[in-house]
């Protein structure tokens, strides 16, 4: 029983941690994309930006997911 | 799921997990294939076997699930600092590059004003890429970024190999590890704080604890400065342990759908899936390379930054 909440819990956790990654990314991607059309000549600084913001994004979401893993992990 | 499956006791995914870990032994794909020492460091006291067997042949310590563990009290030792897996393929990844470099600066030697061919322009553009798009714009002092250019270049040309070198069939990835990632990130953080106190000197690198706030404000302000300072190494540590692993778990999940089934019918699909999973762990391979070192210089430039 108590096995089956921590993978539940665990499950939930990196859907909704997902969610807030993938939402964050989306909006980065979409400002970069229209900064980017607005102005092509700063196209490459703009790219090393959005990257440097995404991989700070990705690094809370995988946080998240580290403790999801340790919830699915959880023996006793 | 099967009956064999059923009768499998332990968490399947906990399982998979340690397999992707560090195993003591050289492994190639799931063939071991030679033996590596085991060096202990127990209770004051330094045990070195030459193999895992000649360890049980001892009588001190066995094997337990892959760890060794003292026979008295089953307890493992205070510190396994065996030769591991994954530190052979560190240094395979060392020895690789090596090999790629020496040739690449022999050529500069030999034909320094010549055109570069061959694997030396792969090598030049990125050297210069890291150089001109990571390294100069986001560190401010000249004599900073000139001076630590070759720790960026190493760090890029060494995680990239361990990742592809996980790529390889057969191939694990030492990336893949959070003892290796980890001691990345040390590296990383020595870095960036040994950079900002050798620019700004330690007054000042003190002085950037406070956040630029008034003093009043230090007592909300230094804590978290503090656990800034420590929580960007650590990021970096477990965000390419985390990317390196998430590609090989997917990988396994899709293979493992065919066992889930157990019909041929769902392999098309999962090889199809599988390949693409592949090709996107290369381009996360390069990508992670890249943004564990400009994330790092980007940090370095904060730190060693005069405050405004």
């Amino acid at each position: 029983m108590e096995l089956g909440l921590a993978w539940l819990a665990a499950g939930i956790g990196v859907g909704i941690s997902v969610l807030g990654a993938g939402t964050g990314i989306g909006r980065l991607g979409a400002a970069a994309l229209e900064a980017a059309s607005r102005q092509p000549e700063i196209a490459g600084e703009t790219r090393t930006l959005m990257l440097i913001a995404a991989a700070l994004i990705e690094g809370i979401a995988l946080i998240a997911c580290i403790v999801c893993i340790l919830l699915a992990v959880k023996t006793a | 799921m099967s009956a064999a499956h059923a009768e499998h006791t332990g968490n399947v995914f906990a399982h998979l997990l340690a397999e992707l870990g560090d195993h003591h032994g050289f492994y190639v794909g799931p063939y071991k294939v030679a033996s590596l020492p085991i060096i202990l460091w127990d209770e004051g006291r330094l045990h070195i076997y030459p193999s895992a067997t000649a360890m049980e042949a001892a009588g001190l310590y066995r094997m337990v699930e892959g760890h060794p563990v003292r026979v008295a009290d089953g307890h493992r030792p205070t510190l396994d600092l065996s030769i591991t897996n994954l530190v052979v393929y560190q240094w395979l990844g060392m020895l690789l590059l090596g090999l790629v470099l020496w040739r690449t600066v022999q050529r500069y030697r030999r034909a320094p004003l010549q055109a570069p061919r061959g694997l030396q322009n792969a090598i030049e553009a990125v050297v210069v890429f890291l150089r001109d798009q990571v390294v100069s714009p986001n560190i401010s002092s000249r004599r900073l970024a000139n001076g630590l250019l070759p720790y960026f270049l190493t760090l890029f040309f060494f995680i990239l190999v361990l990742n592809l070198l996980g790529l390889v069939p057969g191939g694990h990835t030492a990336t893949g590890s959070l003892a290796v990632t980890g001691a990345l990130a040390l590296t990383a953080f020595v870095v960036i704080n040994g950079g900002a106190i050798a620019t700004l000197g330690f007054k000042k690198w003190l002085g950037h604890l406070l956040g630029g706030g008034p003093l009043w404000l230090s007592p909300i302000l230094l804590p978290i400065e503090i656990i800034g300072m420590f929580a960007k190494a650590f990021a970096l540590c477990v965000r390419l342990f985390a990317n390196m692993t998430a590609g090989h778990i997917a990988l396994l999940s899709l293979v493992g759908l065919i066992f889930f089934f157990g019909t041929v019918l769902i392999a098309p699909v999962s090889v199809a899936f599988s390949v693409f999973v592949y090709a996107l762990e290369t381009l996360v391979a390069f990508l992670q390379a890249y943004i564990f070192t400009i994330l790092t210089a980007v940090f370095l430039g904060l730190a060693s930054e005069e405050q405004h």
